[in-house]
C-alpha cells in the first residue's frame, strides 16, 4: 500500500493510490453514459458512436467486442480524449472517478491521460516511434508527467521492461529490431509507466501469431493481478474475451447491442447479433474466423436506419424495429437493447 | 488508375478549386500560344518597333516597351507561344522516352532492369541543368543554325536537349507502376495465353499506367517551362524567337533591373509564374485524385 | 552507423563520379568537331594552336591514348587553358571564383534549411489558420517562380527603386577601405539582395516539403500515442512528429541539390556577383569549351558528394537504415 508512484512495491490491491484530487472516492471507477462521438468527412457526418453506455468498476476487465467499424475504437480514442482532427464528442458523459472528462479542457484534461488512464494500440502498427528508443518512450512519461530526472526515469523504465518480460538490456533497442510480441510488451510497459487505473487494450493481440497472444493475454492477466490494474480490451476476437474479461459489451454500429457479464451473454445471448457472432464459432477457443458468416454489412453511419441499425440484417426483424431505436433493458443483470426484450416486461 | 473515360475525368478534376484554377490560366494561355498574332498582331521586332524605347506602360503600351522599343505585350504574348510550344514539345519527348524506358524496364525485369536503373540513377544524381547548358552549344554547332520543319534550330536543340536530361524521374516513377501493374492477375493470364512482351506492356500495362503518366506529364511540364526559361536566361534562347526565358535574358543584359524598367520583365515573368503555379495545381489536384488516400478512422 | 549502408553510399558516388568523368569525355572528345572545339581557340595563333594540339595529343587514338591522357590530366586538375581569359589556367580562373558562390549559396542553404523547416513544420501542424494558407500560399508562388526573376523583382524595388542596396558586384568598386570592419559591412550590403533571392525561394521549396510531410506525420499512431501519454503538445512536435517528418525531407533535400545549380547560376548573373554561376555564363557566351568542361566537371563532382552528405545525415536520423 503506497502513494509514491515510483515505488517498487506491488500492491495487491488498488484503491489506496492518490486519488486525482477532483475524485470522489465513492464514485464507480468509470461510467460512461450516452457517448456521442462524431466524425466529420467530405461526405458528412459520421455518427460513430451513438449513445454508448457502461460502467467498470475497481479491478474488472471489460470487453468490448464487435465488428470493424462498429465503433469500439472510436469509444476508446473518446475515453482518452485522442480523437483525430475531425472527430469530437457531441454527447454524453465520461465520469473517470465522479470526474466528467467531456467537460474538461484541452489542458485540464491532460492531467488525467497516462496517469488514470493509458492505452496500448496494435504493435504491430507504428505505435511505437521509430526513431526514439524503447527505454526512452517509456522512460518519456515518467519524466515528464510525473517530473523525475531521466536517470530515475531511465531506471524505472528498466524495472518496467522486467515487468514485462524484456530484459533491461533490450530497453537501447529500436522498435523496428524487436519482435511483434516484444514490441507488444514494450507497449504495455509503457502503458504502465505512470501507474493508471485503467488500461486500455486496442485489438492489443491482433495480428501476433497464437503462441505469442497466448503470452501477452496471460502477461495481461498477471498484471491485472499484481497491480490491481483495470482493464478494458477492444477485440473482435470472443474467445480472447471470453479468457480474460468479467464483463463483455458487444457494439453494433455505433450503439450498444448486449452488454454483461461474459458467462451470461456467451451462454445465453439476447440480442440477434450477439446470437449471431457466438452461433459463427461453435466452440469459442477454435476458429477466429467469425464474421464472415453473418450476411449483409454494416450500415453506413453517415446516414443511418432510422430505429434499430441491426433491423436490415436481423432475422427476428419486426416493423417497429426500423421506426423505433430499441429502448434499454436489462435482465438477469445483462443489458440489451432489442424490441425483442421491452423495458417493461424487464425482470431485474 | 484506369482512366475510365477522359470526359469523367476531366469533370473530377474541374470540381477542385485548384484544378479549376489550373485549368482556365492554362487555357488562356494555350489560346494565346496558338495564334498569338490574333490578338497582338505579328511579332515586333528591329525594324518595326511600335513605340519609343524603355517606355514605361501607358494607354498605347499596355506593359510599355523594350529597349528597342518594341511593344512589350506584344513580345509577352508572341513569347507565350514559343514558350508552351518548347514546353509541350520537350515534356512530349520526356515522357515518351521516361515512360517506354520505365514501363521496359519494369516489366522485362532482370538485367535490363537493372542496368536502365543504374543509368536512370545516374542521370538523377547528375545536374541535369549543367548537363543541358553544355550540350546544347555542342548540338547547336553540330547542326548549324536555320530553320528546320518549321521551327528555328536553336529550339529543337532546346527541346531535344531538356527531354535527354529531364526522363529519369519519370522512368523510376513508371517502373514502379509497372511492377505493381505486373502483379496483377489478368497479366499472368495474359503470358499464360502466349502474349507476347510488347503486346502485353501495350495493351495490358499502359492503359494501366496512363493516369500515372498524364499526371507525370503535368508536371514536367512545368519543369520544362522553368528550365527552358532559365536556359535562355542565360543565353542559350533564340532573339528571333523570343520565349518568356529570353525577352528576360535580353532585359537582364540591357541592365533593365538597374534601370528600373521593371515592365520589361515583370511581365514575361508574371506568365511564367502563372503557367508554372498553374501546372502544379494541377498536378497536386490530380495526385489526390489518383492516391485517395483513405480517410483513416477507427 | 551501419557500415553496410556508409560503403554502398560511398560505392555508388565513387561509381556515379567515374560515370561523370566518363561523360565529359563523351561530350567534349568524342562528339563531332570535338576535337578542334578543345584546341581551336579563336583567339589564339595557328602556332598556339597546333601548340595545344601537340598539348592533348589530339592527334593519337580516342581509345586508350587520348583517354588515358585526358583521365590523368583530369585527376592532376589540368584541364587546359581558357579561351576567354587569355590562356591562363582554366584552374586558376576557377579557383578565384569559388568561394564567393560558396558564400552566397551555403548560406543562403542554411537559412533556407533553418527558416523553411521551421516553417513547414509549424504550417503542417497546426494545419489550417491564417499562418498555413498564407505561407502556403506564399510559398506555392516562390516555388513557381525562377530564382533569378525574384533577384530581378527584389533589385528593382530595394536597389533601383529605394536605393538601400547596390546594384551589383560584391565589393563596390574602387572602393578603399579604411578598416576590416569597413570592408565586411560593405560586403554585407552587396550580399543582402542576392541572399535573399537564394534563400527566398529555397524556403519556398523547403517549407512545402516539411508541411507535406509533417501532414503525413500526424497522422501516424505513434504521434496519437504520444498525444495521449499526455505530454505537451511542443514536445510530441519536437520529439516524435519532426524527427519523423524530417526524415523523406532530408532525402528530398538531398536530390533537390542538383536542381538548385540552375537557380544558383542565374541568380549570380542576376546580380553580377563573381563567382561561378556568373564564369558559366561568360564562358557559353564565349564558347570556353575548356572552361565549361571544368565547370561541369566541379558542379558535377559537388553535387554527387553534397548528395553522398545527405545521405550520410539521413543514416544519422533513422536508426532502420543502419542495421
Amino acid at each position: 500500500m503506497t502513494t509514491d508512484p515510483l515505488s517498487t512495491d506491488l500492491p495487491s490491491a488498488r484503491p489506496t493510490r492518490t486519488l486525482p484530487r477532483q475524485a470522489d472516492p465513492d464514485a464507480p471507477l468509470l461510467v460512461v453514459e450516452g457517448l456521442q462521438t462524431y466524425f466529420t468527412l467530405e461526405s458528412g457526418t459520421v455518427r460513430a458512436v451513438d449513445g454508448v453506455s457502461f460502467r467498470l468498476d475497481h479491478g474488472q476487465a471489460l470487453g468490448i467486442a464487435g465488428e470493424s467499424g462498429c465503433g469500439k475504437t472510436t469509444t476508446a480514442l473518446s475515453l482518452l480524449r485522442i480523437l483525430p482532427s475531425n472527430g469530437r464528442i457531441v454527447g454524453g458523459s465520461i465520469k473517470l472517478m465522479g470526474i466528467d472528462l467531456v467537460q474538461k479542457s484541452e489542458n485540464a484534461l491532460r492531467r488525467y491521460r497516462w496517469r488514470e488512464m493509458s492505452i496500448i494500440f496494435q504493435g504491430a502498427m507504428n505505435a511505437l516511434n521509430p526513431v526514439q528508443r524503447v527505454r526512452d518512450q517509456i522512460a518519456e512519461p515518467i519524466e515528464e508527467r510525473l517530473g523525475a530526472s531521466s536517470a530515475e526515469a531511465r531506471k524505472r523504465a528498466g524495472e518496467l521492461l522486467e515487468l514485462v518480460g524484456i530484459p533491461r538490456a533490450r530497453g537501447n533497442a529500436y522498435p523496428h529490431e524487436l519482435s511483434g510480441g516484444m514490441r507488444q510488451r514494450a507497449m504495455i510497459a509503457m502503458a504502465l509507466a505512470c501507474d493508471p487505473a485503467v488500461v486500455i487494450g486496442d485489438e492489443p493481440t491482433t495480428a501476433l501469431d497464437v503462441m505469442v497472444q497466448a503470452q501477452i493475454l496471460k502477461l495481461l492477466e498477471d498484471l491485472r493481478y499484481k497491480l490491481g490494474l483495470s482493464l478494458i480490451l477492444i477485440t473482435h476476437d470472443l474467445s480472447v474475451i471470453a479468457e480474460t474479461c468479467d464483463r463483455v459489451m458487444i457494439m453494433y454500429a455505433g450503439r450498444v447491442a448486449e452488454e454483461g457479464p461474459v458467462a451470461q451473454v456467451f451462454s445465453h445471448p439476447r440480442h440477434p447479433y450477439t446470437q449471431k457472432l457466438l452461433a459463427a464459432f461453435p466452440n469459442i477457443h477454435a476458429d477466429r474466423r467469425t464474421l464472415e458468416v453473418i450476411p449483409g454489412s454494416p450500415p453506413d453511419l453517415s446516414n443511418p436506419p432510422p430505429g434499430c441499425r441491426f433491423a436490415p440484417r436481423c432475422a427476428f426483424v419486426m416493423d417497429v424495429c426500423s421506426t423505433e431505436v430499441p429502448p434499454e433493458a436489462t435482465l438477469d443483470g445483462v443489458r440489451v437493447a432489442c424490441h425483442l426484450y421491452p423495458p417493461a416486461e424487464a425482470i431485474a | 488508375m484506369r482512366l475510365a473515360s477522359w470526359r469523367d475525368f476531366v469533370r473530377r478534376l474541374v470540381h477542385r478549386p485548384e484544378g479549376l484554377v489550373g485549368l482556365v490560366i492554362i487555357g488562356v494561355f494555350t489560346l494565346l500560344a496558338i495564334a498569338p498574332w490574333l490578338f497582338v498582331g505579328p511579332l515586333e521586332t528591329v525594324t518595326n518597333a511600335s513605340g519609343r524605347r524603355l517606355e514605361p506602360p501607358s494607354v498605347s503600351h499596355l506593359l510599355g516597351t523594350d529597349n528597342l522599343g518594341r511593344d512589350v505585350l506584344n513580345l509577352t504574348v508572341h513569347g507565350a507561344r514559343i514558350s508552351m510550344l518548347i514546353g509541350f514539345l520537350a515534356t512530349l519527348v520526356t515522357i515518351v522516352i521516361g515512360a517506354l524506358l520505365g514501363i521496359v524496364s519494369g516489366f522485362v525485369g532482370g538485367r535490363t532492369d537493372t542496368v536502365i536503373m543504374r543509368i536512370t540513377d545516374f542521370f538523377l544524381v547528375l545536374p541535369t541543368f549543367v548537363l543541358a547548358l553544355i550540350l546544347a552549344p555542342i548540338v547547336l554547332e553540330i547542326i548549324g543554325s536555320g530553320e528546320v520543319l518549321g521551327m528555328r534550330t536553336t529550339l529543337i536543340v532546346i527541346v531535344v536537349v531538356i527531354g535527354i536530361t529531364s526522363w529519369a524521374t519519370t522512368a523510376r516513377i513508371i517502373r514502379s507502376q509497372t511492377l505493381s501493374v505486373k502483379e496483377r492477375a489478368f497479366v499472368d493470364r495474359a503470358r499464360v495465353i502466349g502474349a507476347g512482351p510488347w503486346h502485353t506492356m501495350r495493351v495490358h500495362i499502359l492503359p494501366n499506367v496512363t493516369g500515372l503518366i498524364v499526371a507525370n506529364a503535368v508536371l514536367v511540364f512545368a519543369g520544362a517551362i522553368l528550365t527552358e526559361t532559365t536556359l535562355a536566361f542565360i543565353g542559350l534562347g533564340d532573339p528571333f524567337a523570343p520565349s518568356w526565358g529570353q525577352i528576360l535574358g535580353a532585359s537582364q543584359d540591357a541592365g533593365a533591373p538597374g534601370l528600373g524598367a521593371w515592365w520589361w520583365y515583370v511581365s514575361p515573368g508574371v506568365c511564367i509564374v502563372l503557367v508554372v503555379l498553374a501546372f502544379t495545381l494541377i498536378g497536386g489536384a490530380l495526385d489526390d485524385l489518383l492516391n485517395p488516400k483513405a480517410r483513416r478512422r477507427r | 552507423m551501419g557500415s553496410r549502408y556508409l560503403t554502398r553510399r560511398i560505392l555508388q558516388a565513387v561509381l556515379t563520379i567515374v560515370g561523370i568523368v566518363l561523360l565529359n569525355f563523351v561530350l567534349f572528345r568524342m562528339m563531332p568537331g570535338s576535337p578542334e572545339r578543345i584546341s581551336h581557340n579563336p583567339h589564339a595563333s595557328v602556332a598556339a594552336r597546333a601548340a595545344l594540339r601537340e598539348r592533348w595529343g589530339l592527334d593519337k587514338p580516342l581509345f586508350p591514348d587520348q583517354f588515358i591522357d585526358y583521365v590523368t590530366a583530369t585527376v592532376q586538375g589540368d584541364f587546359g587553358e581558357s579561351f576567354k581569359f587569355k590562356g591562363k589556367e582554366v584552374t586558376t580562373v576557377i579557383a578565384g571564383r569559388v568561394w564567393p558562390t560558396l558564400i552566397l549559396f551555403g548560406l543562403g542553404e542554411l537559412i533556407a534549411i533553418v527558416v523553411g523547416l521551421i516553417l513547414g513544420a509549424y504550417s503542417g501542424w497546426k494545419r489550417g489558420g491564417p499562418v498555413d494558407y498564407g505561407g502556403n500560399g506564399i510559398s506555392l508562388i516562390l516555388y513557381s517562380m525562377p530564382y533569378f526573376l525574384l533577384g530581378m523583382i527584389l533589385l528593382v524595388i530595394f536597389a533601383t527603386t529605394l536605393g538601400w542596396f547596390p546594384t551589383a558586384g560584391m565589393f563596390t568598386l574602387g572602393q578603399t577601405y579604411s578598416s576590416f570592419a569597413d570592408q565586411v559591412l560593405d560586403f554585407t550590403r552587396h550580399l543582402i539582395l542576392p541572399l535573399a533571392a537564394v534563400s527566398l525561394g529555397l524556403i519556398g521549396q523547403y517549407s512545402i516539403l516539411m508541411r507535406s510531410s509533417v501532414i503525413e506525420t500526424r497522422g501516424e499512431d505513434y504521434v496519437t500515442t504520444a498525444k495521449a501519454k499526455g505530454i505537451s503538445e511542443s514536445r510530441v512536435l519536437r520529439g516524435h512528429a519532426v524527427p519523423n517528418a524530417l526524415l523523406p525531407t532530408v532525402s528530398l533535400i538531398g536530390i533537390n541539390l542538383g536542381f538548385i545549380i540552375a537557380g544558383a547560376i542565374t541568380v549570380e548573373v542576376v546580380f553580377s556577383w563573381p563567382g561561378l554561376g556568373t564564369l558559366t555564363q561568360e564562358a557559353l557566351e564565349a564558347r570556353d569549351y575548356p572552361m565549361l568542361q571544368a565547370i561541369f566537371l566541379i558542379l558535377a563532382i559537388t553535387v554527387v558528394l553534397a548528395n553522398l552528405g545527405a545521405d550520410i545525415v539521413y543514416g544519422r536520423l533513422d536508426p532502420r537504415v543502419r542495421t
